[in-house]
């Protein structure tokens, strides 16, 4: 999600991000709630389609380019519960399902398309504020998260890193094996990236 | 208030679990820019550690631009900037504008002041260019460049740095040495294995077992560490 903001001018660019957030996250659980059915598919990927052709990407398909690229990035996840409901729940189900999991995944998408992570710092941090009467630390909470969504690269490469060295040595592929190295890797990244933080005046 | 050396350390020890990282440190340096070095596990990086605020001693008393770190680390953590060798884990943020950025948030700027600062940092570094693009894709050279745009956005009085050249090429390391030792006007300390770096600077400390071995002219100590080296 992290490399997905595309610079923009478009009516959600220009959103403010807390809003924005409040809006899709409305529409994340409006396609949640519909019925699985038939028609509850075609509601859910018609506010898809809506809210990409809506949404001013500046792809020159009206959105529909980054909307394709977006369903191609999530193949795997829609074969995967498309095919497990198939057997267990009949097409119906498993189509309307699938299409509502898809779509609140794909409305969440916009989000990180058209709002950049400083942005949506800021906003998660200014919403939290009301919490800090019950001992909630907003900025902490808001780099956290932030921190946690920007981890997510680094610890795909430690583990390619991890998968690199145990092929280099001839290593047999084995959890055991990927595990204990790959876990030394993330702590020791994250004992790092603390000493960073700390170091950029994050309390 | 701040008549003692920048930097003065009296009879610290810092443990790490049960070693001692650095015993008996006893140092006051007030030159520009101080080269530190020694073997690997000397105590170098504690020291820099040290230095930011980042690890607190077990003993002796401290002072860092006549700072306490322990009681004043808010204002040490605004006036002291710290680069570290391994560029990746000081990537906070997705893209190289908005990483720069994240050092002023503790700052609370005006947006305008904000953007003014980031785009003087990206240019100074050579990453104006690269701004809307994924911190994490840039090569090793640009994320310490990033990562020194990071540290001098905040306009530092002292950067510490930690072996910032560790992981770059040849043409990189220059870059990056060029940056820290000749421009500016900030202090600079800098721990490096690169012994031609540490003649650059104003004055160099030797490193050995956590203890200070060496203090002083940049050539001495550095012969004085070739000469442990070569026992």
């Amino acid at each position: 999600m992290l490399s997905l903001y595309r610079p923009g001018d478009g009516p959600l660019h220009r959103m403010p991000a807390g809003p924005k957030l409040v809006l899709i996250l409305a529409a994340v659980l409006a396609v949640s709630i519909l019925p699985s059915q038939w028609w509850g598919a075609a509601v859910a990927g018609g506010a898809v389609v809506l809210a990409y052709a809506l949404a001013g990407l500046g792809d020159g398909l009206l959105g529909m380019r980054e909307l394709a690229r977006q369903v191609v990035a999530l193949r795997w996840l829609i074969v995967v519960t498309l095919g497990a409901q198939l057997v267990f729940l009949g097409p119906e189900p498993a189509v309307s399902n699938t299409a509502r999991v898809t779509a609140a995944v794909l409305l969440a998408g916009l989000l990180a398309l058209t709002t950049r992570v400083t942005e949506l710092l800021d906003a998660v941090e200014r919403g939290l504020r009301p919490l800090e009467r019950l001992g909630l630390d907003s900025e902490r909470a808001a780099v956290l998260l932030t921190v946690t969504l920007t981890t997510v690269p680094v610890v795909a490469r430690l583990a390619g890193e991890v998968r690199e060295a145990q092929r280099a040595r001839g290593g047999r592929p084995g959890l055991r094996y990927f595990a204990v190295p790959f876990l030394i890797l993330s702590l020791k990244h994250a004992d790092q990236l603390g000493e960073a933080l700390a170091a950029r005046g994050v309390r | 208030m701040n008549a003692g050396p920048a930097i003065a350390l009296d009879d610290i020890r810092v443990r790490l679990g049960e070693v001692d990282a650095l015993l008996d440190v006893t140092l006051g340096l007030d030159t520009r820019t101080v080269a530190v070095v020694g073997e690997n596990g000397s105590g170098k990086s504690t020291f820099a550690r040290l230095l930011a605020g980042l690890l607190a001693p077990a003993s002796g008393r401290i002072r860092v631009l006549g700072l306490d770190p322990a009681r004043q680390a808010a204002e040490l953590r605004r006036r002291v900037a710290v680069v570290f060798s391994n560029p990746d884990a000081q990537i906070v943020m997705p893209t190289v504008a908005e990483d720069v950025a994240f050092s002023l948030r503790p700052e609370r700027l005006p947006r305008d002041e904000q953007r003014r600062r980031v785009d003087a940092a990206l240019d100074r570094f050579g990453l104006t260019a690269l701004r809307d693009r994924s911190a994490h894709d840039l090569s090793g050279g640009q994320k310490q460049l990033l990562a020194l745009a990071g540290a001098f956005v905040r306009e530092p009085d002292l950067v510490v740095a930690d072996e910032p050249t560790a992981y770059l090429d040849a043409r990189n390391a220059r870059r990056v040495a060029a940056h820290l030792l000749d421009e500016g006007t900030h202090r600079l300390v800098l721990v490096t294995h690169d012994l031609a770096l540490a003649e650059r600077c104003d004055t160099a400390v030797l490193f050995a077992a956590g203890r200070v071995e060496a203090v002083g002219r940049p050539a001495d100590v550095v012969a004085e560490y070739e000469r442990v080296l070569s026992c």
